[in-house]
């Protein structure tokens, strides 16, 4: 679906995504992690074309990103920013119709088939009781599914979400994976996702990205990465396994 | 275009259509037909005058919610950002230099000084993705000041006959009105909302931030160009006309956004009628309370703005 080829981009001098190859397939829960300022957002921004790659290539169902008429690469495409924040109140439904933008010509408004897409990505994300609530009035974990919704309602093939679990409390960490899941499985799209806690984004994807430097250090999947060697090796800290319900969490050592 | 925002302009036209009787029958002299006096001076004075007001009010709101939109914040305003008083910079050195002899002039130099202001804003008050309140308020002040010292020095360099002229860049007025002027600036502005409203699918996206935006598929860079250019032209226009009115353009969508709470595209519309509607009010209600003498209503509208922005202030983040 996505390929990335040899991509790299400086902001300055500091580099912050250093030749990075990989290749997305059809339906697959990915989460990107690694540690403070490896790199993460910026290369989210790289597939999603809010930043151009200085040198290398993005190529989307094998065309380079840059041949792509903007609005259709939109259509094809959901970008759920770190931490969106909308400049004025809005209501959660006139978010999420905005999702619909991309298929909206010049002069023209939603017809009612965008407003039905709308409405659906909404219940999809269990949120349709907050249609008519305004944005400023809702928790971070409503407002988050609210933005889900959003991105859904462009019915998108890839999806790219930076720290969606961020400032979400465990028990909306547990509900908002599960959609996510539940998203590939019944549209299958494919989902790539920041995420800077290890236990959480092995627990709930199929293949996890590593960045170090803005390098790509490991592609593996979660029972791969979940080990004290690369903890040592790529995080830095000394960690120990703990096996539960069939995953492996990470247990930091005790000095 | 959905149902609510035809409810939305019938009803703000209502109170416009009102507003706008109320202002015309007003005045020393009673309006009629018949009476070649009064009907001289209803088609030459008092209708032109309500005329132009209705427009520069409809111009300032929907300069104030463009830029407010641009720049993601509710503070922002033609008056606020300075581009009010670049233009009226730009219209006073105009005038020092006799050049109001050649018509379209003064308004060219306007225009060129309010977006000389806006290109200040870009510089001072913008970081990354958003715009620093506090930024934006001080470049502001700076920037007010600065050309404050500007009318000033090309007053002390404008010929006596001059000066009265150049004073009306200083009070914002609308007496005295023509017809030309009311032409001019209604064609501009209709022009501009057209831009606008072609832009405006691309602007509610910018409200989001403008990585978000570029995420959907905008060009942001060029929304930018536009929605910057057409505020500023407007901007400039008016100032020409009127000089400066300040907070119409804060004033006016804070109030609309009390009742509607949508986007840009929502705003846009009723900015221009809601902003209509103050301004000729402002100038009624200034005629009702002095009738011995002219007052200039961007006093008014300031005195009636200064509260507002006080209250946006302690809001804003």
């Amino acid at each position: 679906m996505i390929e990335v080829r040899a991509v790299s981009y400086a902001y300055g001098d500091s580099s912050a995504v250093r030749d990075v190859s990989l290749t997305l397939g059809e339906g697959q829960l990915v989460a990107l992690t690694g540690p403070n300022g490896s790199g993460k957002s910026t290369l989210l921004k790289l597939l999603t074309r809010v930043l151009a790659p200085q040198s290398g290539e993005v190529l989307f169902e094998g065309r380079p990103l840059g041949d792509w008429p903007a609005k259709e690469y939109a259509k094809r495409t959901g970008y759920l920013p770190q931490d969106p924040d909308p400049a004025f109140p809005m209501r959660a439904i006139d978010v999420v119709v905005s999702g619909r933008a991309p298929y909206l010509g010049r002069f023209s408004w939603e017809s009612v088939s965008d407003w039905e897409e709308a409405e659906r990505a909404l219940a999809l994300c269990d949120a349709a009781h907050l249609r008519d609530r305004y944005l400023d009035e809702m928790s971070g974990g409503e407002r988050k599914r609210v933005f889900l919704a959003r991105v859904l309602a462009g019915t998108p093939r890839l999806i790219v979400l930076d720290e969606p679990l961020a400032a979400l409390d465990l028990s909306h960490v547990q509900q908002f994976s599960l959609l996510l899941r539940e998203v590939v499985n019944r549209t299958g799209c494919t989902v790539l996702f920041a995420a800077h806690d290890l236990n959480w984004a092995s627990a709930h994807s199929d293949r996890m990205l590593v960045l170090q430097q803005g390098m790509l250090a490991l592609d593996a999947t979660p029972a791969e990465v979940m080990t004290a060697e690369v903890m040592r090796s790529l995080f830095g800290f000394d960690a120990e396994t703990v096996h539960v319900g069939g995953k492996t969490w990470i247990v930091p050592s005790q000095a | 275009m959905s149902g609510d925002l035809i409810r939305a302009i019938v009803l703000l036209t209502i109170l416009l259509a009102i507003v706008l009787v109320l202002a015309v029958s007003f005045g020393t002299v009673p309006i009629s037909w018949s009476d070649d006096a009064a009907r001289t001076i209803l088609l030459r004075i008092r209708l032109p005058r309500v005329l132009l007001a209705a427009a520069i009010g409809a111009t300032l709101a929907v300069a104030g919610v463009t830029f407010q939109t641009l720049l993601r914040n509710a503070l922002a305003d033609p008056f606020t950002l300075g581009v009010s008083g670049g233009a009226a910079a730009g219209a006073a050195i105009a005038t020092a230099f006799r050049l109001g002899r050649f018509p379209g002039l003064v308004p060219l130099v306007a225009f060129l000084g309010a977006c000389g202001a806006t290109a200040a804003v870009f510089l001072l008050a913008r970081r990354r993705d958003h715009t620093d309140p506090t930024r934006l308020l001080i470049s502001g002040l700076v920037l007010n000041a600065f050309f404050s010292a500007v009318i000033l020095i090309s007053f002390s360099l404008s010929r006596e006959a001059d000066l009265t002229a150049a004073l009306r860049w200083m009070m914002g007025v609308v007496w005295g009105a023509r017809w030309s002027e009311v032409i001019m600036l209604s064609s501009l502005l209709v022009v501009a909302m057209i831009v606008l409203v072609y832009v405006a699918n691309d602007l509610r996206l910018l409200a989001f931030g403008e990585e978000d935006a570029k995420a959907r598929g905008v060009n942001v860079e060029r929304v930018k160009l536009i929605g910057f250019g057409a505020a500023s032209i407007i901007t400039g226009a008016a100032v020409a006309v009127s000089g400066i009115i300040g907070f119409v353009g804060l004033l006016v969508p804070h109030l609309i956004r009390l009742v509607w709470r949508r986007d840009f595209r929502f705003l846009l519309p009723l900015c221009a009628i809601g902003g209509a509607t103050l301004v000729v009010a402002a100038d009624l209600l200034s005629r009702i309370l002095v009738t011995s003498a002219e007052l200039p209503v961007g006093a008014f509208t300031a005195i009636l703005g200064v509260p507002f922005f006080l209250l946006l202030l302690r809001r804003s983040r």
